[in-house]
């Protein structure tokens, strides 16, 4: 379901769309994608520009660095900077989850504290909730807060999450007391992440862009980095993570990599693109009804599990299918001189199976339709 | 082969030897990474085999389902589908690489100019069997400075090279250009043979990642959405693996590497699902399956186009 896009809405687009086919932010995506091995890209000269005009967090009042834009806005933004190919992890995780939780439920000191820094790309934030043995399960969470005096003395494991190493700080749940209910003694912190007490090491992947396993040892926080209530993080994000999950980030990943296919694949393959282009424009949908109804404030959590589950398994697929109507020259790195479409399709398929796994997997959105929707006994 | 000798062959992939064979031509991704032990290693395993006599193997289909399971990656393969062509005398036991092009390729004079794209460890081949498009199966010596090579740069990070031969002599003409659909059927199949070991070895790594794995309490593999999908994946390589093994495959060996290719795609992408995160992480073998098995089931042919000719071929 796709909003009706009023006239200044489809312009925007156009100037966003403008902005990023020009040559010098073409070139430096470019770039972005064939860095030295072992290293990636963090904040861009493309955030920055778009930070300068107040687009990147466009739906962010103007005092926090936005343009006091809708939500609709917002999703015309991401859309066109993945369909782009803009690295989209560093701006997901600091304006669309860690930037959206303190909007939502900062207090004003947070919001003035981080916002602007996050919405002109000055700062950015990463997310630290997974540990080596929680991750589906993250009630179970082991991440301590012990209290000292009127502060916090943090101590555990964060693992699987992205882009500490370019971090200025991160969301991170802790466990502040333990009792039979295991989310309820969850609080959600804001971690300076370049301090004393934190070690980030590199977990390396299939992907481009590696995994962080973060040590927090001892590091001090104070009430002013409680997001929310104290023992009430696990409300937070119930909130927060379906707000994430309109899909939109996969559905522009799956176009561009299917238009990239089309242009590459060979004769007689014509059947399959059409069946991949109707998953892809399905997919679209989805992701744009979850969008329509934040912008209604009406979200829905079944809406949102059925978008990111679509999205996901259809942008996985896709990138698949590349590998298998194309053959081994979909799997050449950007780096490689015969590389086909500037690696996208080898780059997607490394990335592919986090796609199902990442921001609640497949099994977990089919979970929770089957009990949520179809009222199926959990 | 005889099953004393499969059952040897599996052997000399002990505990010990097998993780080691999965990862032996692993290069990761680095500028100029060089090849560490890995050619070292690979050299030590084709001395193996040849010493159990992989090379004069009677049942190659069973040989390559087993190197599929410990994820071989080597010229053997390759190998014994040139000896089909090629008299044994002439080969001695020497690895020999594939050099299939599409593209048209010329013979003058005794010599070749062709272009052949994902040809498999040319670096450490003593010859190459250049086929497809030209004039017929030639078999010409490595190491002539009229080669040039080049190492893709690649997802399988193997070892894939760009071979171009200008002006090549040809040492020996291999076999009647009626002989070539025959001993690609041959090595079709046995390609088939190997994404299906391939397979199983994913499975049996996701299934161990099932039964140890604990989230909300309990391992996952309780869950019915993960056990039944792996039960699924378990059933479909087992008709995959009947297949192959059929005495008849080779009538069906486009549509049969087609199915396994895509079986092997499935199996590896589920596998990662199953692995969660952690099947990510480079040190995990989850992506190793799933890397290599999108380079293998694509190596001789797209499902799509091996469909299309299986369907021409009836006509
Ligand atoms: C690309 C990527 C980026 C990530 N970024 C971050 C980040 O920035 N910060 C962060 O904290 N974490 C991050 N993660 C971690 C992510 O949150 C976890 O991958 C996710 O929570 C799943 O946990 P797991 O991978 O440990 O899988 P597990 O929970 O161990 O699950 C393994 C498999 O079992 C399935 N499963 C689990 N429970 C059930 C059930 N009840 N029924 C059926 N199936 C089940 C899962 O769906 C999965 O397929 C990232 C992960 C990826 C892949």
């Amino acid at each position: 379901m796709m909003p009706a896009f009023t006239p200044e809405q489809d312009g925007f687009r156009e100037e966003v769309c403008k902005l990023l086919c020009e040559d010098a932010v073409r070139a430096e995506i470019a770039q972005s994608r064939r860095l030295p091995y072992g290293e990636e890209s963090g904040l861009l000269e493309v955030h920055r520009r778009l930070g300068k005009l107040g687009w990147l967090a466009i739906n962010w009042p103007e005092r926090y660095g936005g343009s006091g834009a809708t939500i609709v806005e917002k999703a015309i933004l991401t859309e066109e900077m993945i369909r782009h190919g803009v690295p989209d992890n560093v701006h997901s995780l600091g304006i669309d989850i860690v930037g959206n939780a303190i909007h939502l439920f900062g207090t004003e000191e947070q919001k003035q504290r981080f916002l602007p820094g996050l919405a002109r790309a000055e700062i950015t934030a990463n997310v630290l909730f997974s540990e080596p043995d929680v991750g589906s399960d993250l009630a179970s969470l082991a991440t301590r807060a012990e209290p000292d005096g009127d502060h916090w003395r943090l101590h555990g494991r964060k693992i699987y999450n992205m882009k500490a190493q370019h971090s200025d700080f991160a969301l991170c749940a802790a466990r502040t007391s333990t009792g039979p209910v295991s989310f309820a003694g969850i609080t959600l912190f804001l971690v300076p992440l370049r301090s004393m007490g934190v070690l980030i090491e590199p977990v390396w992947n299939l992907s481009e862009e590696r995994f962080d396993l973060v040590t927090l040892d001892g590091i001090r926080v104070g009430p002013e980095d409680v997001l929310g209530e104290v023992d009430d993080g696990w409300q937070v994000l119930g909130k927060v993570l379906p707000l994430e999950r309109t899909g939109l980030d996969h559905s522009a990943k799956a176009e561009r990599t299917l238009a990239a296919l089309r242009e590459h694949a060979p004769p007689g393959c014509e059947e399959r693109l059409v069946e991949l282009e109707t998953r892809v424009r399905a997919a679209r949908l989805l992701a744009w009804r979850c969008v329509a109804n934040l912008h209604e404030g009406r979200p829905d959590e079944v809406h949102s599990a059925t978008a990111k589950w679509y999205t996901s398994e259809t942008a996985k697929e896709v990138a698949v299918a590349a590998v298998e109507l194309l053959g081994p020259r979909a799997l050449l790195d950007a780096r490689d001189p015969a590389a086909i479409a500037e690696g996208v399709f080898d780059a997607g398929f490394r990335e592919a199976p986090g796609l199902t796994l990442a921001q609640g997997s497949s099994e977990i959105m089919l979970f929770f339709v089957a009990t949520s929707k179809l009222g199926l006994p959990s | 082969m005889t099953a004393t000798q499969i059952t040897e062959i599996a052997g000399f992939f002990d505990e010990e030897l097998a993780p080691i064979v999965r990862r032996m031509a692993d290069r990761p991704r680095a500028q100029d990474a060089d090849d560490g032990d890995g050619r070292e290693v690979r050299a030590m395993v084709w001395e193996g085999l040849v010493g159990l006599d992989a090379l004069g193997a009677p049942d190659t289909v069973r040989l390559a389902e087993l190197l599929g399971s410990v994820l071989y990656q080597g010229p053997l393969l390759d190998t014994l589908t040139a000896r089909e062509l090629v008299p044994g005398d002439v080969l001695g036991q020497e690895p020999v690489a594939l050099a299939v092009t599409d593209e048209p390729w010329r013979e003058r004079d005794g010599a070749i100019s062709a272009r052949c794209s994902f040809v498999g460890f040319a670096a450490e081949v003593e010859h190459f069997l250049v086929s497809g498009g030209g004039p017929g199966p030639a078999l010409v010596r490595a190491g002539h400075p009229s080669i040039t090579m080049r190492r893709y740069e690649e997802a399988g990070r193997g070892e894939a090279y760009e071979v171009e031969f200008a002006g090549t002599p040809v040492a020996a003409w291999a076999g009647s250009a009626t002989e070539w659909p025959a001993a690609l059927a041959g090595a079709r199949v046995r390609q088939a043979a190997y994404l299906v070991g391939l397979a199983q070895a994913a499975l049996d790594h996701a299934v161990e990642h099932a039964r140890t794995r604990r989230q909300f309490g309990q391992p996952i593999g309780r869950f019915q959405g993960v056990a039944f999908r792996l039960s699924e994946l378990s059933m479909h390589i087992d008709a995959t693996r009947l297949l192959v093994h059929d005495p008849g495959a080779t009538a069906h060996a486009a549509a049969c590497l087609a199915a396994a290719s895509d079986l092997a795609r499935t199996v590896t992408t589920r596998t990662m699902q199953v692995n969660g995160a952690a099947g990510m992480r480079s040190d995990n073998d989850a992506q190793l399956y799933y890397r290599r098995a999108a380079y293998e089931s694509v190596r001789l042919g797209t499902p799509h186009r091996l469909r299309r000719e299986s369907w021409d071929g009836r006509r």
